[in-house]
């Protein structure tokens, strides 16, 4: 079996980067959940910036001994809403190196592939056995999760950046534009390759191209 | 195809087909396996591809998810600039593995999105890190952002790079992206026309756009501002938003297009600052180059002021005609209103330095349709014995929107006809025509007395063959044979009176007159024209004409206009609803000329004599009392031929009985000469009813299993039918027609 070499090589690779995708995914997705609440309460922040801006203070007759009040709520609030936005900015790092995570090991696999493509068959690698999908199936699916971080990174960072006081009616409606992101986003990919590849991951190594179903379409 | 099967011939040729949805935005090539091995490429091998429409693109190979051969689909997100991927067949030597060496340098010309504003260089990087990561590129091409991506950029040309990404190169995370400083080379956008007949009226838009680019300083030593307004007006459909467009994309401009309407705030002054701010936005995107600002359906944004309760209109208007001025600076944008209303605008639009120029586009003519139909169809694949102009002159009325739904509909009918043969399927000619039974001509939606005429042939009426010769002569010939009319110095009769007993056939000849030209036909009745309020009836009438105006050449059909129109010389009555309406009439005919929002055509002086001619509307009249009738409308110039009806005679009963046993099972013993003798004094439709009469006996007679009508029938018939002609009443209109006459040599 010495020209199925090459093509376990890249299958080990394979073997060893679908864990991490796993890995990653699950802080990508507690990392997201974490991210909901501070953003609910940025809205709220938001909201109540509002109401104080919108309320005349000096024809409420209680608060007028407190000349100064406004600009004082303004401030604590506004400092309220940096300490929310310095906790999303650290989740946001998260997620980048989630991203950056995930890249370099789909990158290995990618080089692992280049190295031996020249001595792997193209009909070799577009067969799959009866526990593994094809070895082109599961880099092209690699490529894919790793560009669907990428992406849902940067719609996720671009929200952040555009965030800024003067405009509290967007501020508000970041929960809502945050979980738009996840809806537009196939969001079951990640999770339907980690399925696809359970047999091919719990197989211990054995030789997967020797599988005796011959793939026809 | 067999899948795997042996190596691939060179040459053979792939099926282009649309991207997945699933590969959309990922630069992919979706290859069969063989083509796979034929080109010895590896999985993402970077992958040139030269595409049939044009342009070339560069993806990754990736087998198909069928691992089917003969198909490629692919993403065009890095290609050359104007490349387009259009469905079709690609040849195998199209497809072309590249080297693609990892890039240590890269620069880019980002091209921004118009609502980024300013954003810092860092951030611009960032996105273009992202979005260039892990992807082959190459000199010259652009990589297009997904549309669901945000960010400032747009697209982004790829310019250089160590070593020169010329045919490819790689971007790795390593690869240091830097803004080129030069702008790439403006490609000529492939003149592509999407216009057909509106030359004239684009070459004035296209002017004003390029005046101030071409001659900066012949302008600035006459001192003068350029004028940039203009105002297009024109029936719905007839092409103003596209000529826009297109005149936008020809010239380069940026194009602002906004729709009136869409500026309407619910809030008082909401609305003032929409329009504040898109001029603003517009004088942002001045500054960068030409710029056009669009603006839809303008008169929902300028109505007329000075109404009562117009004081928050009043205030937009305000608001338009001061930053049509440009109040603070010179306006440095073009600025375009269409509407299909222009009389509801404000008059104060309607100036030099606001609205300088005024272009009416109106509903084509015939050349103008066979333009536009030529433009629809030059992509189409119609088959070579499609006659375009035979399908213009056809399509009476229709607008460019209306020629677009015929094509779609032809498209679709040959689609339906021929499902086994997809692949190249032809359209005929008869798809055409059923997709002209479908499509009505939009601007004779909602009108007044459009008839849906049952087609009637010339020789479903019988007799009369001098009257129908006449007709022929006045409607017929001259739509048809324009060079030989022209040629005798003729012109096309107005109008034409059809006068005559009740019962012989003046209806059916004109329904046999609207089938045999193909022109539009209108008719009017009383119940379409009066109203319980005064002046209406006026009004229906004169929009009657107008329509009819737009959509020559038209025939009007007044049906028994002695109801319609009153008489002055014979009723006594002082101010009388009809009288008002045989003004209008009058005037219609013969009138001074057309108000200039009609106008239609180009206004050029050689001018075909089938344009002219075909750009008339006539007028048929019919009536049994043409005593009644106002003199001033049976002078040449208005109702200019005054044709008899006559009751048939025995030739003409025959051909009549003839016509009407045509559906009837007549016994051999039946002689329809003796009984064309026998009924003097019996019209059409006498005759159609004696007919009727004779086989319902038969049905009396036989029960309902009879099966022929006999002559005993048809005597039984004639005993109860009567004629409803008489002598006196024949000779009254015998007289008339004589007093017509010197009446006629009296003028």
């Amino acid at each position: 079996m010495a020209h199925d070499q090459p093509l376990l090589v890249v299958q080990e690779a394979l073997r060893k980067c679908f864990p991490v995708v796993e890995e990653q995914q699950n802080l990508w997705q507690s990392t997201l959940q974490d991210c909901s609440p501070l953003l609910s309460s940025l809205s709220n922040l938001a909201e109540q910036l509002q109401a104080a801006q919108s309320l005349r203070f000096e024809d409420v007759p209680a608060l007028r001994p407190f000349p100064d009040l406004q600009e004082r709520l303004r401030r604590k609030q506004l400092e309220a809403g940096d300490v929310v936005l310095d906790k999303l900015a650290e989740r946001l790092a998260t997620l980048l190196k989630v991203r950056n995570t995930i890249n370099s090991h789909v990158e290995q696999v990618f080089q692992a592939y280049e190295q031996h493509a020249a001595v792997l068959d193209i009909d070799t690698v577009l067969r799959p056995s009866v526990v593994s999908p094809s070895v082109a199936d599961m880099l092209e699916w690699l490529q894919d999760i790793d560009r669907h971080y990428g992406s849902s990174y940067l719609k996720r960072k671009y929200l952040l950046s555009s965030i800024h006081w003067g405009d509290l009616a967007s501020i508000q409606a970041l929960p809502k534009a945050w979980d738009q992101i996840s809806e537009n986003e196939c969001q079951t990919l990640v999770s339907d390759v980690l399925v696809s590849v359970s047999f091919f991951l719990e197989e211990p190594g054995g030789c997967a191209a020797s599988g005796d179903l011959e793939h026809h379409s | 195809m067999a899948p795997d099967s042996g190596p691939f011939p060179d040459g053979q040729l792939l099926k282009l087909l649309p991207v997945d949805p699933r590969d959309r935005d990922t630069q992919r090539c979706r290859l069969g396996p063989a083509a796979f091995r034929s080109l010895g490429a590896r999985l993402g091998s970077p992958l040139r591809i030269s595409l049939p429409a044009g342009g070339c693109c560069l993806c990754t190979a990736w087998p198909r998810r069928d691992r089917v051969d003969g198909f490629v689909q692919l993403d065009p997100q890095c290609a050359s600039p104007g490349a387009r991927v259009a469905t079709g067949r690609i040849g195998m030597d199209c497809l072309q593995p590249v080297p693609c060496p990892p890039l240590r340098r890269l620069e880019v010309w980002p091209v921004l999105r118009p609502q980024a504003g300013a954003p810092s260089s860092a951030a611009v990087l960032e996105v273009v890190h992202e979005l260039l990561r892990n992807r082959p590129v190459s000199r010259g091409h652009v990589v297009t952002t997904p549309p669901g991506v945000p960010g400032p950029v747009a697209a982004l040309h790829v310019m250089g790079g160590t070593p020169d990404p010329e045919p490819g190169g790689w971007v790795t995370p390593h690869t240091r992206i830097t803004l080129s400083d030069k702008p790439p080379p403006q490609v000529e956008p492939p003149g592509e026309v999407t216009l057909g007949g509106l030359s004239e009226t684009a070459d004035s838009l296209r002017e004003l756009l390029r005046l101030p680019l071409r001659y900066p300083l012949a302008l600035a030593a006459l001192g003068l501002a350029v004028p940039r307004g203009v105002l297009l007006a024109g029936p719905p459909g007839v092409g103003k938003t596209q000529l826009v467009r297109a005149v936008a994309r020809e010239t380069g401009a940026e194009l602002l297009a906004v729709s009136a309407p869409a500026l309407q705030g619910s809030r008082p002054g909401e609305t003032e600052e929409n329009v504040r701010r898109i001029f603003q936005r517009a004088q942002e995107l001045a500054s960068r180059g030409p710029s056009l600002l669009f603006l839809d359906e303008v008169d929902a944004l300028c109505p007329r002021r000075g109404g009562p309760h117009r004081a928050p209109e009043s205030r937009v208007v305000a608001q338009v005609l001061t930053l049509l001025d440009g109040i603070h600076r010179d306006r440095e944008f073009v600025v375009v209103g269409a509407t299909n209303r222009p009389d509801e605008l404000d008059p104060a639009l309607r100036r030099p330095g606001r609205f300088d120029r005024e272009v009416v586009i109106g509903t084509p003519t015939l050349k103008q349709r066979e333009a536009i139909l030529q433009v629809i169809t030059s992509k189409m694949p119609i088959s070579s014995h499609i006659d375009l102009g035979l399908l213009a002159e056809m399509t009476v009325g229709y607008v460019g929107a209306d020629l677009t739904a015929l094509c779609r509909e032809a498209a679709m009918c040959a689609l339906l006809k021929n499902e086994k043969n997809q692949d190249s399927p032809k359209i005929e000619e008869t798809d055409f025509l059923e997709a002209f039974k479908k499509i009505q001509p939009s601007s004779f939606r909602s009108s007044t007395g459009l008839m849906d005429i049952k087609p009637v042939g010339w020789e479903q009426i019988g007799g009369l063959e001098d009257v129908k010769l006449k007709l022929k002569q006045c409607v017929e010939w001259p739509l048809k044979f324009p060079q030989e009319f022209a040629r005798m110095g003729l012109t096309q009769p107005k109008g034409l009176l059809l006068y005559g007993p009740p019962g012989c056939a003046k209806t059916t000849l004109v329904r046999a007159l609207a089938t045999g030209c193909h022109c539009s036909f209108v008719s009017v009745c009383g119940a379409d024209l009066f109203s319980p309020f005064v002046g209406d009836s006026e009004k229906v009438l004169s929009q009657v004409f107008r329509q009819a105006r737009a959509n020559t050449p038209a025939l009007v059909f007044l049906d028994e206009i002695d109801s319609v129109l009153g008489s002055r010389s014979v009723g006594t009555s002082g101010c009388d609803a009809r009288e008002r309406v045989l003004s209008v009439l009058l005037n219609e005919l013969d009138g001074v000329g057309v108000r200039t929002v009609e106008r239609r055509g180009s206004k050029a002086s050689q001018q075909e004599c089938q344009e002219i001619l075909s750009r008339s509307v006539m007028i048929v009249v019919a009536t049994n009392r043409p005593d009644v009738l106002d003199d001033a409308l049976l002078r040449p110039g208005r109702l200019d031929k005054i044709i008899y009806v006559p009751p048939p005679d025995q030739e003409g009963r025959l051909s009549i009985l003839k016509v009407c046993t045509n559906n009837m099972p007549v016994g051999p013993d039946v002689s329809l000469e003796n009984l064309a003798a026998e009924t003097c004094f019996f019209s059409g439709a006498d005759l159609r009813n004696l007919c009727k009469e004779a086989a319902l006996f038969a049905l009396q007679e036989n029960g309902l299993e009879a099966t022929t009508v006999r002559q005993e029938h048809f005597t039984e018939a004639l005993k109860t039918v009567k004629p409803s002609l008489t002598l006196k009443e024949l000779t009254f209109y015998e007289n008339l027609f004589k007093k017509g006459l010197s009446n006629l040599e009296d003028d």
